[in-house]
C-alpha cells in the first residue's frame, strides 16, 4: 500500500491511485468462477469411486450381463456405464464397511511396477494365512490402487 | 475365508440388491420397465450362481427351500389321481428340496401344466402329472430305486453240484485206451511174429545207411564160419534155420571196418563156406561172387567220399567260424578307436572354445514380459503402504478381492513381505 502510494502518486498532496485494481478484479472474478464450477463438479467427483473391483467375478458377470442386454436393444450403452459405475460405489461400500477380516501373506516377488500411482506386482511361491487357514499359490498378480488419496479419482484396472 | 466362501457370496447378493434397487429410480426415468431390471438381475445372478464363486453358497443352502410350487387356482389334492413318482433332474448336483405353500403337506399330487421356480429364478415346467413324496432324512430317493433294480437283478445262486458227466469221459477214455493198447500190442506181437524170413544180403545194406551200422557189434573173422542164419539181427528168425541155398555171409558188416579189410574178409568168408559146402553149383556161385564184390568196391568207394565230404565240411565251418571271429575283432577295434576320436575331439573344443558367457542365462528375454503378468490368480485392492527396504518389500493392503482358482476371497486387510 505504501508502494502503491509513492509510485501512483503525482502531486503531493493528492489521494493515492489503486493501479492494481483490474488484477485484483480479475482475479476475484477467477475465484469466483473457479468455486461456482466446483459446486458443479464436486457431486459428480464425490460419487466415482475406483474400477478396479470390475475385475472381479461379480464385475465380470454385470458386465456380461449388460453387454446381453446392449445386444438385445433393452438398454443403452449410456445406461449400462451409469450401472456399473453404480456398482463401483456399492462394491466400494460394501468392502470398506461390511468385511472385517485379516490376511497375512508371504512370498517372493517376482516384478513390480508402479505407474498412474497404482502398484502392479507378480509374486510366486506365496502363502496366504488367516488364523488357521493356509493356501499356497504358485503365481498371483497384486493391483492395489492408492487407498490413501484423499479426493477419489477414476483409476482403471489394467 | 480361504476355505468358505459362503459370507463372500451373501456379500455379493448384497451388493447386487443395493446396485439393482439404486438403479431403479434411473431406469424408470429412462422410461424403461421394471421387468427390464429384473431380467438383469436375473442374468447377473444367474452368472454368478454358475461360478464357482458361489459353489459354497449353493452347498450351504442344500438343506433350504429351492423349489417354490406354484400351483394353479383350482388346484385341488382330494381331485387328483394317483400318478407315478418323477425324480426332478438335478444338474447342479444338488438334491432339491420343496416348500409348499400353507396348507399343504405331503404326498402333493402335482398336475401337468405346473410351473416350479428356483430360488434362482430357473424354471421347470411339468409336463406330466407328478406325486412328490417326503423322503426319509438323509435318504435320496435314487438309492431306493438302485436297490430295487439290484434285487430285480440279482442272479441265482450257483448250483454247487458239480456235473457228474464231467469226470466220466476221461475215465471211459482211459478204460477205452487201456484195452486199445493191449489190442495194438498184440497185433503187433502177432505181425512180428508172423514177419517174413530175413531178406536177401542185398536189401540189408542200402547205401545210405552204413553209417549207422556202428551199433551193431564188430564179429571177428572167426566168426564168420558159423552158420549164416545166426547172426541176422532179427530175434524172429530161429538161430539154427538153414537154408539149402543159404545166401553168402558176412551180416555183420560194420561201418567202422576198412573196405578192403571187409572185401579180405568177405572173400576168405566165401572160400571157406564154398570148400565147406561144395561144388555143385562153382560157375553160379562164381557170378555171384563177382557181383558182390563189385557192389562192396562200389559202396566202399563211396563210403570214403561221404567221410571225405564230411571232414571237408567240417574244415570248412571251423575256418568260416575264425573268419568270422577275426571280422567281429576288426570291427569292434574299429569303433573303439572311432569313439576314442570322437572324445578327443570333444574334449579339445570345450577346451579351446569358451562356452556361452557368464550370466548369461540370467538375461530377460523380452518376449517372457506378457506372459509374466498373465496368471488366473489376482488380487484387486487398495494400498496403504508399500515399503522396501533393499531386496525386501512389505505390503499394507486394505479393502481387496482375491480370485484364485475361480473363486473369490475379500478381505479388509493384507499385510504381506516378499524378497525380490
Amino acid at each position: 500500500m505504501q508502494l502503491r502510494h509513492i509510485s501512483a502518486s503525482s502531486n503531493v498532496g493528492e489521494a493515492p491511485v489503486d493501479i492494481f485494481q483490474a488484477e485484483r478484479r480479475t482475479y476475484s472474478a477467477h475465484c469466483v468462477f473457479e468455486g461456482i464450477l466446483w459446486l458443479f463438479l464436486l457431486p459428480v467427483v464425490s460419487t466415482m469411486a475406483y474400477q478396479l473391483y470390475r475385475n472381479t467375478t461379480l464385475g465380470n458377470s454385470l458386465q456380461e450381463s449388460l453387454d446381453e442386454l446392449i445386444q438385445t436393444q433393452q438398454i443403452t450403452p449410456q445406461l449400462a456405464l451409469q450401472v456399473l459405475l453404480q456398482f463401483d460405489k456399492a462394491i466400494n461400500m460394501a468392502l470398506a464397511n461390511r468385511v472385517r477380516n485379516r490376511v497375512n501373506f508371504r512370498g517372493s516377488l517376482n516384478t513390480y511396477r508402479f505407474c498412474d500411482n497404482v502398484w502392479t506386482f507378480v509374486l510366486n511361491d506365496v502363502e496366504f494365512r488367516e488364523v488357521t487357514d493356509l493356501v499356497k499359490v504358485d503365481k498371483v498378480k497384486i493391483v492395489a490402487c492408492d487407498g490413501k488419496s484423499e479426493s477419489t479419482q477414476n483409476k482403471n484396472d489394467k | 475365508m480361504l476355505t468358505n466362501t459362503a459370507p463372500v457370496a451373501k456379500l455379493y447378493l448384497s451388493i447386487i440388491d443395493d446396485v439393482i434397487e439404486s438403479m431403479r429410480e434411473l431406469f424408470t426415468d429412462e422410461g424403461l420397465e421394471d421387468r427390464v431390471l429384473d431380467d438383469l438381475r436375473q442374468i447377473w445372478e444367474s452368472k454368478m450362481m454358475q461360478s464357482k464363486a458361489m459353489e459354497d453358497y449353493r452347498k450351504s443352502n442344500i438343506n433350504s427351500s429351492n423349489f417354490v410350487l406354484q400351483l394353479p387356482a383350482n388346484y385341488n389334492r382330494t381331485n387328483q389321481e394317483l400318478t407315478a413318482s418323477v425324480v426332478i433332474p438335478n444338474n447342479s448336483g444338488i438334491l432339491p428340496t420343496f416348500s409348499l405353500p400353507a396348507g399343504l403337506s405331503y404326498p402333493v399330487q402335482i398336475p401337468a401344466g405346473v410351473t416350479l421356480q428356483t430360488a434362482s429364478g430357473q424354471l421347470y415346467k411339468v409336463n406330466v402329472p407328478v406325486v412328490v413324496t417326503q423322503a426319509p432324512a438323509g435318504q435320496p430317493p435314487v438309492s431306493r430305486l438302485a436297490q430295487v433294480i439290484e434285487r430285480r437283478e440279482s442272479p441265482d445262486p450257483p448250483s454247487t453240484a458239480a456235473p457228474p458227466d464231467a469226470s466220466r469221459p476221461p475215465q471211459e477214455a482211459e478204460a477205452l485206451s487201456a484195452p486199445a493198447i493191449s489190442d495194438k500190442q498184440q497185433q503187433q506181437q502177432q505181425q512180428q511174429q508172423q514177419q517174413p524170413p530175413p531178406p536177401h544180403p542185398k536189401t540189408n545194406f542200402p547205401p545210405g545207411e552204413e553209417s549207422a551200422l556202428p551199433q551193431q557189434p564188430l564179429v571177428p573173422p572167426a566168426e564168420a564160419s558159423q552158420p549164416p542164419g545166426a547172426h541176422f539181427p532179427q530175434p524172429e528168425a530161429p538161430p539154427g534155420e538153414s537154408e539149402p541155398n543159404p545166401p553168402p555171409e558176412p551180416a555183420t558188416l560194420c561201418a567202422s571196418a576198412s573196405p578192403c579189410s571187409q572185401l579180405l574178409d568177405f572173400q576168405i568168408s566165401t572160400e571157406e563156406a564154398l570148400t565147406q559146402t561144395g561144388q555143385l553149383r562153382t560157375n553160379d556161385l562164381d557170378d555171384i561172387l563177382k557181383e558182390v564184390i563189385e557192389e562192396e568196391r562200389g559202396k566202399a568207394v563211396m563210403a570214403r567220399k561221404t567221410v571225405n565230404q564230411s571232414d571237408a565240411d567240417l574244415g570248412v565251418i571251423k575256418k568260416l567260424i575264425s573268419l568270422l571271429l577275426e571280422v567281429c575283432v576288426c570291427v569292434c577295434t574299429l569303433i573303439s578307436l572311432v569313439l576314442q576320436h570322437v572324445l578327443i575331439t570333444l574334449v579339445l573344443t570345450t577346451h579351446l572354445y569358451p562356452q556361452d558367457p557368464l550370466n548369461s542365462g540370467d538375461d530377460v528375454v523380452e518376449q517372457d514380459i506378457p506372459d509374466l503378468f498373465d496368471t488366473d490368480n489376482v488380487i484387486v485392492c487398495q494400498y496403504d503402504k508399500i515399503h522396501r527396504s533393499k531386496n525386501r518389500w512389505k505390503f499394507h493392503l486394505k479393502d481387496g478381492v482375491i480370485c484364485y482358482g475361480g473363486r473369490d476371497y475379500v478381505f479388509s486387510k493384507a499385510v504381506g513381505e516378499a524378497e525380490w
